[in-house]
């Protein structure tokens, strides 16, 4: 395996009042698509901010690239692509002024005008490229906000909540492109509360209250989620059954009274509910 | 000036140019201001020599407050929108968003100097020579590239826009009363006199004073070479106080 392509230890972030961060290490191999999930306020934002140099730690570090994010910022600045969680754009501009403007930080001339052309192809978003950005639509501006992002040749992306407002056709269209990023080499780092993108991730990271819970992948946590025979009989009643224990429950179960079973798979959401509620 | 500071200069300018009600404000609302001086001036009887010498101070004064609101509220606007991080994460530098920003700003000074200047002397019927108009407007030049530079320094050091206002009137109204417009600064008190030389009208005063006596910006040099020196001290320390990290 080789070199992680974050390396994070014992970090910790603190305010005045809270531990944004507390004693938080992790390490995200390269090229994969890691997904940073929780609850609002679980301290996502605040990793993201760190990792990309925008924070300064309390304590602890963290190696992005084999960098330090705040003494070699300018070596790492070039590598990476950041989109943070408000759109950050500006409104009076269009769409393709403001890609390029932070494009412009990375290239010029004509690489500056096919790198624009290629991002706003990539965000599917080349027929509004001249539109000022205030009439666009949310969905349309998190488009704007992702362009801006790639616009340069990168090895990491990080990504905060980019998914978040966006409809369900536009979530799957950013999924690809992630995808589609990581299959070119980069590391995609993806933050999201919403459970249901967990299985887009190479691997996930479950957060809460500045903690890491979880470092595992989809698989993983799937099979933690428990199993259940549910039985319709006759008479209409439906009864639900530990399906770890189906050997000796088994015989019970079938008899002449039952009409269908059905194996019942614990949503996502639960087990990582679960995972939180045990670590409160 | 590099890449970047053109890129961000560039940037603005075409904000500048997007938002023509802001444009449009900050070039009629100087020319209003010389339109009601006028009429105060024609009120109160103001002699036509009077006239010619207080339209210019009246001029430097709307300059010197139009162009510090002009950037004031810059830096902290970007800071709140998410933008100036995200101007360091891509790689844009302190000096080189300070530079930009100054870059666009000057042009558009430029041209509101320009134009006040030009309102004020059929406005007035200023009797100044070519060459004495081009001091002066030298002068109102190097006074609105200062203000601009506290406008930016204080925009630095506010974490929203509200702090920033507090900082209007401080800045503003003090330089009225004791720069050396309303009343000679030598009249005043010590202790204002020591207040009026942190005030950059001051020096423009003292600059455009030496004009009407001996008809050269100047024969002041000292008070003319400190409104560029004054604006490259506080450009500096705007961008050192520029914070990068949240």
């Amino acid at each position: 395996m080789g070199e992680p392509a974050i390396s994070i230890r014992n970090l910790t972030k603190r305010y005045p009042t809270v531990a944004a961060l507390d004693d938080f290490s992790l390490t995200i191999p390269t090229g994969t698509i890691y997904g940073l999930v929780g609850p609002n306020g679980a301290g996502k934002s605040t990793l993201i901010k760190t990792i990309v140099g925008a924070l300064r730690p309390t304590s602890g570090s963290v190696s992005v690239l084999g960098h330090d994010p705040l003494d070699d910022r300018w070596i790492l600045r070039r590598r990476i692509g950041y989109m943070p969680q408000e759109n950050a754009l500006y409104e009076d501009l269009t769409a393709a002024q403001n890609v390029r403007f932070f494009g412009a930080a990375h290239m010029s001339g004509d690489d500056l005008d096919e790198a624009v052309a290629r991002a706003l192809a990539f965000v599917e978003l080349s027929d509004r490229a001249d539109s000022p950005v205030h009439t666009l639509s949310g969905g349309m501006r998190q488009r704007v906000s992702l362009a801006c992002a790639l616009v340069h040749p990168l090895d990491v992306a990080i990504l905060d909540e980019p998914t978040s407002g966006v409809d369900p056709e536009l979530r799957r269209a950013f999924w690809d492109r992630f995808r589609s990023l990581s299959g070119a080499g980069a590391t995609v780092i993806v933050s999201t509360h919403q459970v249901s993108e967990v299985v887009e991730c190479d691997r996930v990271a479950l957060i809460s209250s500045g903690h890491l819970l979880l470092d595992a992948t989809p698989h993983d946590l799937l099979a933690r989620s428990a199993t259940t025979i549910r039985v319709w009989q006759r008479d209409g009643t439906v009864r639900d059954h530990n399906a770890d224990d189906y050997r000796t429950e088994l015989p019970s179960i079938l008899h002449a009274d039952v009409e269908r079973v059905e194996l019942v798979q614990e949503p996502l959401e639960d087990v990582l509910l679960h995972l939180i509620e045990e670590a409160r | 000036m590099s890449g970047h500071t053109l890129a961000v200069t560039a940037r603005v300018m075409r904000q500048i140019r997007g938002d023509r009600r802001f444009a449009a404000a900050m070039i009629i609302i100087p020319v209003l201001l010389l339109v009601f001086l006028k009429v105060v001036f024609d009120a109160m009887d103001v002699p036509s020599v009077g006239q010619q010498r207080y339209a210019v101070l009246g001029v430097s004064y709307v300059i010197h407050f139009v162009a510090f609101l002009l950037t004031a509220l810059v830096v902290v606007g970007e800071r709140v929108q998410g933008t100036l991080v995200r101007m360091f994460i891509n790689g844009y530098r302190r000096l080189e968003i300070v530079g930009g920003y100054l870059g666009a700003y000057t042009l558009f000074a430029t041209l509101q100097s320009v134009l006040v200047l030009i309102v004020a002397h059929f406005l007035f019927s200023l009797d100044y020579s070519m060459g004495e108009l081009g001091q002066i407007f030298l002068v109102l030049w190097l006074l609105a590239i200062l203000m601009m530079s506290i406008g930016i320094l204080v925009s630095n050091l506010a974490r929203n826009v509200a702090q920033v206002i507090p900082f209007v009137p401080a800045i503003v109204v003090p330089a009225l009363f004791l720069s050396g417009i309303v009343v000679e600064v030598s009249k005043l008190p010590t202790w204002a006199q020591v207040v009026s030389r942190v005030i950059p009208l001051y020096y423009s005063t003292q600059v455009f004073g030496s004009l009407f006596s001996s008809g050269s910006i100047f024969d002041d040099l000292w008070a003319f070479l400190l409104l560029p020196i004054l604006a490259v001290v506080v450009l500096g320390f705007a961008a050192m106080t520029l914070r990068e990290e949240l």
